[in-house]
């Protein structure tokens, strides 16, 4: 099913953040995902679902296991939202040195 | 087979009104007074941000019930100048992004520069198992850049 859910929305949620994060070492199944996840098997596979429309995950099979990869488009992606992200934690981070450091 | 898409380094910086001794401090000792916690942590509630001041210490976070969630490892720790962290969420992970950070004087204030690295690496990861490619993945990308 193809929807319009962007990278964006997909890592703004910490679960599938930490999802798309033990992809990056590599494929795993959604069993082997869940055992380290402190969400149920059916969760896994729904936010795998959302990170795979999102174009940042990939699945296979092997066998009768169906394997996550990331899809290496999908860390293009990955690296815009990281240039999003830098941005806010610098501002962030310029409004606490400006208030609470000392001037040369 | 498309052409491998170049990844440059995301390099930011920011210009800060205190010195480097200060800034460097802030960053990386009173981490908590800036970090986005709310979006971006392991845990749900973070009450610490720790900086391990030394090469091969952690970075982690502690959430409220004390629980830690490993972030990265430094790889240079040289305040109040420069640091380098192999940027590698919850420990799993062997192909780690790098983050270095740089502390510079500049006029009464202090240039912040950040430079998060190794997109490539995480790309030929993802490149071992797969063929070539092809998807819609262009128009994703679209609708992603026309909203930040």
């Amino acid at each position: 099913m193809i929807t319009n859910v962007t990278p964006l929305d997909a890592l703004g949620d910490p679960t599938r953040r930490q999802v798309f994060e033990l992809l990056r070492g590599g494929p795993q199944s959604v069993g082997e995902l869940a055992r380290v996840l402190p969400v149920s098997r059916p969760a896994v596979s729904q936010h795998l679902r959302v990170l795979e429309d999102a174009g940042l995950v990939t699945h296979r099979r092997e066998g009768t296991r169906h394997l996550y990869e990331i899809d290496a488009a999908g860390v293009e992606a990955l690296r815009h939202w990281v240039d999003g992200f830098w941005n806010e934690a610098l501002a962030r981070f310029k409004a606490a040195a400006d208030t609470r450091g000392e001037k040369r | 087979m498309n052409e491998a898409v170049v990844m440059d380094a995301v390099r930011k910086s920011v210009t800060v009104d205190c010195d480097v001794e200060d800034a460097f401090r802030i960053y990386t000792a009173d981490t908590m007074s800036w970090w986005p916690v709310k979006t971006h942590s392991i845990h749900e509630t973070v009450s610490e941000i720790v900086f391990e001041p030394r090469v091969g210490g952690e970075v982690y976070e502690l959430s409220t019930s004390g629980e830690k969630g490993h972030w990265a490892t430094v790889l240079q720790w040289d305040p109040p100048h420069r640091l380098v962290l192999a940027w590698n969420i919850r420990e799993r992970d062997p192909v780690a992004t790098e983050v270095e950070v740089r502390f510079l004087p500049d006029g009464d204030g202090t240039r912040v520069e950040v430079e998060h690295r190794g997109w490539e690496r995480l790309e030929e990861r993802a490149a071992e198992k797969r063929g070539d490619y092809d998807s819609g993945w262009d128009e994703v990308l679209a609708s992603y850049v026309e909203r930040v």
